[in-house]
């Protein structure tokens, strides 16, 4: 017999113990449960609440570099949450978007954030310590609301999913923060930010979903006409491969490992 | 029976086109509209389905990536039946508060149309509103079926009354 734990669950993120989950349940507030590790959820106990946002809180993530959340609201604003004397604070972080933030990822290192917008630009932000706030710079080659970002595992590619049924990889690299890193798509230090460097155009559907394998060497995204496409950046090309399914299309996919995919 | 075929195709149809997102506007800024009524971004909606039994019933189904527009166009045969779907149609319209899902106005060249929005989709359970779609398709025929022989009914027995005095 399953117990629900509110009648709706917008987004969530784990704590790296694993042992707290930050959830929102389809409202501006997010809810910090303790005792998450759990398997039943009356177990969980409500611990703090992160309130800030004016509407509804599209997604959050948990960094397990320095335990930081970020959460992104449909009132195009995101906040860094930080947990200092046993209390989580807010930072400000200037995203200089128009439009609702619809999906928010930290980068492998933790160094920077990307969120994907509404207003068809992906900001990126870094840490400015000199003003005390979360700086962005913009992605801006999409045609449509981008509702998915996936970081590539050396931070500093980033695929992003629009609904302009393209998938596209871009070069998150920022000059301040990143040492250039030999990767599967060559030196990351020859792009600039913001340079497209790939595109896809395999889905008839809106791309609802992107992820990189653990290693790097492959993406994969899941679209509305019930696809999901796999890419292989072995020997230097991207070959492009999709599969149909009859099913409902999916919304969100993930990598177990290098070989196994959930979606 | 052409019935059983065309209500499985617009369960299947409405199944797919009912996979719906929380979508906040791309162009007013925290704004949340139903796309499918909107019509701002093109890329946001989908093809339009047409179900037909025969040329004269029909199902309109209008997907996009927040909302679904379903509209009904109700086997009217004669010219009672077109009255009585007409009244019908405006009556249970005028109380589309009560129904949730129901548009007042219809989409034009049909008889009655329904809004089902990602918020309803919280809600709701979807299979239980797609049940519900269907079962409104059975029963409304079966109404205006039964409106029709008991006004034909009506009709005979104020007759035969006033035949009466005649005879």
């Amino acid at each position: 017999m399953s117990t629900k734990l509110a009648d709706g669950v917008t987004c969530h993120a784990w704590s790296p113990d694993r042992k707290r989950i930050a959830v929102c349940e389809n409202s501006e507030r997010v809810y910090i449960y303790k005792n998450a590790d759990k398997p039943s959820v009356t177990d969980w106990v409500k611990e703090h609440e992160l309130v800030g946002h004016d509407l509804v809180v599209s997604a959050i993530d948990w960094s397990p570099v320095h335990n930081k959340i970020v959460t992104c609201s449909h009132d195009r604003n995101a906040f860094v949450w930080t947990f200092t004397d046993n209390e989580w604070k807010p930072s400000l972080s200037i995203l200089r978007i128009n439009r609702a933030a619809l999906d928010v990822k930290w980068s492998p290192d933790g160094t920077k954030f990307a969120v994907a917008s509404g207003a068809k630009v992906v900001p990126v932000c870094h840490y400015e310590s000199h003003n005390d706030w979360w700086i962005s710079k913009m992605i801006k080659k999409h045609k449509s609301t981008v509702t998915s970002v996936a970081w590539h595992p050396n931070s500093q590619l980033l695929a992003t999913g629009s609904t302009d049924f393209r998938c596209r990889v871009f070069s998150a690299f920022i000059k301040d923060i990143d040492r250039p890193t030999n990767s599967i798509l060559g030196d990351t230090g020859r792009f600039s930010f913001g340079d497209q460097i790939v595109d896809f155009d395999a889905s008839n559907g809106w791309v609802e979903g992107v992820a990189w394998s653990p290693s790097g060497n492959q993406l994969a995204f899941v679209g509305h006409d019930s696809s999901i496409s796999f890419v292989d950046f072995e020997g230097g090309s991207s070959v492009c491969k999709s599969l149909k399914s009859k099913e409902l299309p999916n919304q969100k996919v993930m990598f177990l490992s290098d070989t196994v995919v959930v979606a | 029976n052409t019935l059983k075929p065309y209500l499985d195709c617009i369960r299947t149809t409405l199944t797919a086109a009912l996979c719906l997102r929380n979508f906040p506007s791309q162009i007013v800024e925290r704004h949340n509209k139903p796309e499918v009524e909107v019509r701002g971004s093109r890329e946001l909606l989908l093809q339009p389905i047409v179900v037909s039994r025969n040329e004269n019933e029909r199902c309109l189904i209008e997907p996009a990536i927040n909302s679904v527009r379903v509209s009904i166009r109700i086997k009217q045969a004669d010219e009672i039946e077109e009255i009585l779907t007409h009244k019908f149609s405006r009556f249970l319209m005028q109380r589309a508060e009560q129904f949730v899902i129901l548009r007042r106005k219809p989409v034009s060249g049909y008889d009655l149309s329904f809004l089902i929005t990602h918020k309803h989709l919280e809600d709701l359970w979807k299979h239980k509103l797609v049940d519900f779609v269907i079962q409104f398709m059975e029963d409304i025929d079966r109404e205006i079926n039964g409106m029709k022989i008991s006004v034909n009914t009506r009709a005979r027995i104020v007759a035969h009354e006033f035949m009466k005095q005649f005879a």
